[in-house]
């Protein structure tokens, strides 16, 4: 057993709950997650929503930083292509991320882990189900040890 | 240390039925900076605003943190409270613990309260790091710049001058009117255009607001809202505007013969013009790629025929650079390049013409007064083809979006061949018919049923000529069976484009443009006149195929737009904007295309090092175009760039408040 | 290598006493016969120090940035590599290209000096990893040339085998791989340091109040730097491969910027940075067209 999963299956045992940020941008997902609890949509407990003005504001820095201090799964959501409110700041995430995101699972980081989606300010039960999955998927994982500072 | 309020609101059992409010605020207690934390029934009610209130001042507090519905509800509301009492309005922040908690955990109380627990620590650590900012004021010039004098411009510094504020509409043309100057008639009612467009066309050149600038266009511009500065190229008329009286001798003199643009090359006009009898200014420009004294330095017979003195040769183009609080483009459209059609047979025989060759052949004062002439022997033509979406709805060849307005000015040409010559027969070939509008689809019944124009669904595969007529070969895929029709005319219903130089007009701006080189709006539904450059309205066909009254009720909405900017003499900007750290910015520019706002620019600094002065860039933001999407600060590699209130600090305290 | 040599010298001469340049820079010979070091000469007699051989490893373009305010021309003699770190600094603004004379050489090649000071005097020794993976051994833009060009036949695309094989892995395997290596990491900052791409400031590694990067040296905060690094090299690494031969501990750094660079010529079309200055940089903007993988 190595002590990555000696440490695993601790905190298993003490009852772990996946920890998962969102980073939401203002105008579409953080609305949409507004609507999805305006339509009273369910979903597991286990995120926290960042608001940042647009997806494009993400550095993703952030996200290797929230692995360190030991989140269990980064979800960066934003507007469609052609929704955002500033025109084109979801088309610099779009880029960013998708480099980022191959890099992170290049590395090791098991891609269910750093997720990135659309979601209007519509789409209430997309975010509902968005979030559903991905906290079954990382919940499935185990918590992530990957990255983490262990001063944390 | 900072002193932070946190505030927890049960909004009824909106909140407090799932998330256990008080352990929440004694839980809170705890939190780092916190030195008071409180629930209450409702934040937003008038005693939940006074115990903020009250809190602030007796606790000596700082910070204050709000945990309630979503900021897009309460954040003014709050942000009020806490100016009121004498804080910064953006020293508080919200916890979202009803639409992102208590509403969607509704049956998972513990866990719900663990989260809002979470998510006012994230809120409470942000705001010790949240920094107080002020809106801005800048000065707004009373002064509405118009690009483009067709009737959406015409219309929109009409509205603008009779809300009292100074236009100035710039035409690159020798007059104002535009297209809809070359259209006959228009649809459904079939009013004739010259009619309606030619008194309003006079208004705006007696109106005491508005000044035309004809022949010139844009060069530059600079600043931003409210302060744009504008350089205007005036070219050079080669007619002194404040001698001549339009009295067109020189016109008639002139010995120089020109294809007309306004009537479409179908007959000619002079090197020294007026594009059409009615122009406004109805005074003359040379045309010096086509006059003889140009070209040859000989002639100069207009100078000697104008007792006024009027004809400079030597004019110059001429600069002006003046300032404006607001621009509305409203530039139109041009036709489409067909000839990419080659099997329709245009520019290889005369007589297939476009739709608006159409329009001048019918009109009264165009080339053949009003009777419509094949452009190739002037007779008088019997069977005419019409074919719509030429250009349009083509992804191969063409456009593939639909010009809107080609079905109902082909259905219009149908009926007004019909009534014009006798014993005429009209074909139009269609993709589909679309006629929404008002009165739109009764117009087309009444050409189909009354007017007798046959219908034929399906592409024209090729027209060529046999003798005298064009044949038109086609496919009626209706009645799937193969169609020839032996035609006199052939009117293509080309496609509208954007002009040309649309998005070099854009990149000037600092606009967006779309594939097609339209001019894209702020937001397709709620903000359809706006554009992404704040104080810079669209109107009419630069946005998109539109007809004339969308055009007018564009133009109208877009002058109302820049009346509201325009009827205060300062406007206040968000504080949230992003800023650079000089001494840490290396200058090298890679924020500088991120920017949609083109609100990043390089400048040059100087500086003392070493016992030296030196000069180097650095990123510089301005304020005004800022619209603070902080798009910017990540492409910065080494954090210069930061967006306020939402800076690289801010947001890792609550990453790092979410861990601990 | 001789005859340029003295071609070198020559010519660095000549600038200096012209006063066409101020300072030229090129390499002089290091202590062993295996090494060299970058020369920054500004008297024309020193040009004798000037050497041209199969050591001459460094990437120079770099220590212009020393010279960014100098009055007066620098002098400079480029690789391949060299030259399209030139263009690197230029398209970064960093550099003005009217202030630098380049002086190109074409590049047969370097010898590896580490397995030449393992190997010793006689041995038959092999050429550096980055020059045997090099596709533009002649000087992509130079004001004057030394000897003659190889045309020498490279292939079109970078060869990112070793990336490919690494993708294969399983996630915990390719974990460990790359926290084995980065837990040697000192954070000497070596890598960045030679790197031409790497031209801010001040570098956010060195900002400690921001709370970036803490100081702690584990590979946790080691991999937040080499993967920041990565990113913020990210479309703009010219593949000299320098980070990887300066790492004082050999981890192989060039795996994740060619990793990098293999998705930009995936996603966004093929892009070799450094050839020139006035493209769009991969990251500086973006089309609609741009792969979906967000849904």
């Amino acid at each position: 057993m190595s002590v990555n999963e000696v440490q695993q299956n601790k905190e298993v045992e003490q009852n772990w709950e996946p920890k998962i940020l969102v980073f939401a941008c203002t105008w579409c997902t953080y609305a949409g997650a507004d609507l999805t609890g305006l339509s009273r949509l369910q979903y597991p407990p286990n995120i926290r929503i960042l608001k940042v003005p647009c997806s494009g504001r993400v550095n993703p820095q952030f996200v290797i930083k929230a692995f360190q201090k030991g989140v269990d799964g980064v979800l960066v959501a934003g507007c469609h292509p052609g929704d955002c409110h500033y025109t084109s700041g979801n088309y610099f995430t779009r880029r960013r991320f998708l480099l980022m995101r191959r890099l992170m699972e290049y590395i090791g980081m098991e891609p269910q882990r750093f997720q990135n989606r659309w979601i209007s300010a519509a789409e209430a039960p997309k975010f509902q189900q968005v979030i559903t999955e991905m906290t079954e998927e990382i919940r499935t994982l185990g918590p992530n040890r990957k990255l983490r500072d262990d001063q944390w | 240390m900072k002193r932070v309020g946190v505030f927890i609101c049960h909004c009824g059992t909106n909140i407090g039925g799932v998330v256990d409010c008080p352990k929440v605020a004694e839980i809170a207690k705890d939190y780092p900076g916190v030195v008071y934390s409180v629930d209450n029934k409702y934040m937003c009610s008038e005693p939940g605003q006074e115990l903020i209130k009250k809190a602030i001042k007796e606790q000596n507090l700082d910070r204050v943190v709000v945990a309630s519905c979503s900021p897009r509800m309460h954040e003014p509301t709050f942000r009020r409270c806490v100016e009121n009492a004498g804080m910064n309005a953006y020293f508080m922040e919200m916890a979202n613990i009803r639409e992102h908690c208590s509403w969607v955990h509704a049956s998972e109380k513990d866990k719900a309260t663990e989260k809002a627990c979470d998510l006012v620590k994230m809120a409470v650590a942000k705001a010790i790091m949240n920094k107080p900012l002020q809106k801005a004021t800048i000065p707004v010039t009373d002064r509405a710049l118009v690009i483009g004098g067709g009737i959406a411009g015409i219309q929109a510094a009409l509205d603008l001058a009779n809300a009292g504020h100074v236009v100035d509409i710039v035409e690159k043309e020798p007059s104002i009117g535009g297209k809809m100057a070359q259209i006959d008639k228009t649809f459904p009612t079939l009013d004739c255009s010259a009619c309606i467009l030619t008194p309003k066309m006079v208004d705006a050149s007696s109106h005491p607001n508005i000044n035309l600038i004809t022949y010139s266009e844009v060069e530059k511009v600079e600043g931003f809202v409210g302060n744009f500065d504008v350089t205007i190229r005036k070219k050079a008329r080669s007619v002194d505007m404040s001698v001549c009286t339009g009295c067109g001798v020189c016109m008639s003199k002139c010995p120089s013969k020109v294809d007309s643009e306004f009537e479409m090359l179908l007959s000619k006009r002079k090197a020294i013009y007026t594009p059409f009898p009615q122009a406004i200014p109805n005074k003359p420009v040379i045309d010096r790629d086509n006059c003889t004294y140009f070209k040859t330095g000989k002639c100069g017979i207009c100078q000697k025929v104008c007792t006024l003195g009027a004809i400079d040769y030597t004019q110059e183009d001429e600069f002006v650079v003046t300032r404006y609080g607001a621009i509305v483009i409203s530039t139109g459209f041009e036709q489409f390049d067909h000839s990419v059609y080659g099997e329709y047979g245009y520019g290889k025989y005369p007589d297939v013409i476009t739709g608006m060759h159409f329009e001048r052949l019918i009109n009264a004062s165009g080339p053949t007064m009003g009777k419509i002439k094949r452009p190739s022997d002037g007779k008088v033509p019997k069977n005419v083809v019409f074919i719509k979406c030429v250009g349009s709805r083509d992804v191969a060849k063409g456009k593939s979006y639909c010009s809107k307005t080609c079905c109902m000015y082909t259905a219009k040409h149908a009926t007004l061949v019909t009534e014009k010559i006798e014993d005429s027969n009209v074909y139009i070939f269609y993709m589909d018919v679309r006629t929404g509008g008002k009165g739109y689809e009764e117009f087309y019944n009444r050409t189909r049923e009354k007017y007798d124009a046959q219908y034929i669904r399906g592409r024209v595969s090729k027209v060529f000529k046999q003798g005298d007529k064009l044949i038109v070969r086609g496919e009626d895929t209706l009645l799937s069976q193969a169609v020839e029709i032996e035609a006199d005319m052939v009117v293509l219903a080309t496609a509208m484009v954007p002009q040309a130089d649309a998005s070099k007009l854009a990149q000037k701006i600092g606009i967006g443009y779309d594939k097609d080189h339209f001019f894209t709006e702020a937001h397709p539904k709620l903000a359809p006149v706006e554009t992404h450059t704040q104080g810079v309205y669209l109107a009419g066909a630069c946005q998109g195929p539109k007809d004339i009254p969308e055009s007018v009720a564009q133009a109208s909405a877009a002058a109302a737009k820049a009346c509201g900017l325009l009827s205060k003499s300062e406007m206040l900007t968000e504080p949230i904007i992003s800023v650079v750290n000089e001494s840490i910015c290396v200058g090298c520019g890679l924020c500088v295309p991120i920017c949609p706002y083109k609100a990043i620019d390089l400048k040059t600094i100087s500086e003392r090092d070493h016992g030296k002065t030196i000069e180097r860039l650095v990123a510089d933001v301005n304020g005004g175009l800022c619209q603070g999407c902080g798009a910017c600060t990540v492409a910065c590699r080494s954090g210069a760039l930061d967006l306020k209130h939402f800076t690289d600090q801010q947001i890792l305290a609550e990453v790092n408040a979410l861990c601990l | 290598m001789v005859d340029l040599t003295l071609e070198i010298r020559k010519t660095a001469k000549e600038l200096l006493e012209k006063g066409e340049a101020k300072v030229v820079l090129g390499w002089e010979k290091g202590n062993f016969p295996y090494s060299t070091t970058p020369v920054f000469i500004d008297k024309p007699e020193d040009t004798e120090r000037l050497i041209w051989d199969e050591y001459c490893i460094n990437n120079l373009a770099l220590y212009m940035l020393d010279y960014k305010h100098l009055d007066g021309k620098v002098g400079i003699f480029v690789k391949g590599c060299d030259s399209r770190g030139i263009n690197r600094l230029v398209q970064d603004k960093q550099l003005d290209r009217e202030k630098v004379i380049l002086i190109g050489l074409s590049c047969p090649g370097m010898k590896d000096e580490k397995k030449a000071k393992e190997l010793g005097p006689n041995a038959d020794i092999p050429m550096a990893q980055k020059c045997q993976d090099c596709r533009y051994p002649d000087p992509v833009v130079y004001d004057v040339f030394l000897g003659e060009k190889q045309n020498k036949k490279v292939p079109e695309k970078i060869d990112t085998s070793d990336v490919e094989e690494m993708e294969t892995k399983s996630p915990d395997e390719k974990y460990r791989f790359f926290t084995t290596n980065y837990e040697k990491c000192l954070r000497c900052y070596a890598c960045r340091n030679v790197c031409p791409a790497c031209n801010c400031k001040e570098c956010i590694f060195d900002q400690t109040a921001t709370g970036w990067l803490a100081k702690a040296n584990n590979v946790s905060n080691n991999m937040f730097f080499a993967l920041t690094r990565a990113m913020h090299v990210g479309g703009r690494c010219i593949e000299c491969g320098e980070c990887e031969r300066v790492c004082s501990v050999n981890i192989p750094i060039m795996l994740l910027n060619k990793k990098i660079i293999k998705d930009i010529n995936f996603l966004f079309g093929d892009y070799d940075a450094g050839l020139e200055t006035e493209e769009r940089l991969p990251l500086g903007g973006y089309d609609y067209t741009d792969p979906e993988e967000f849904m």
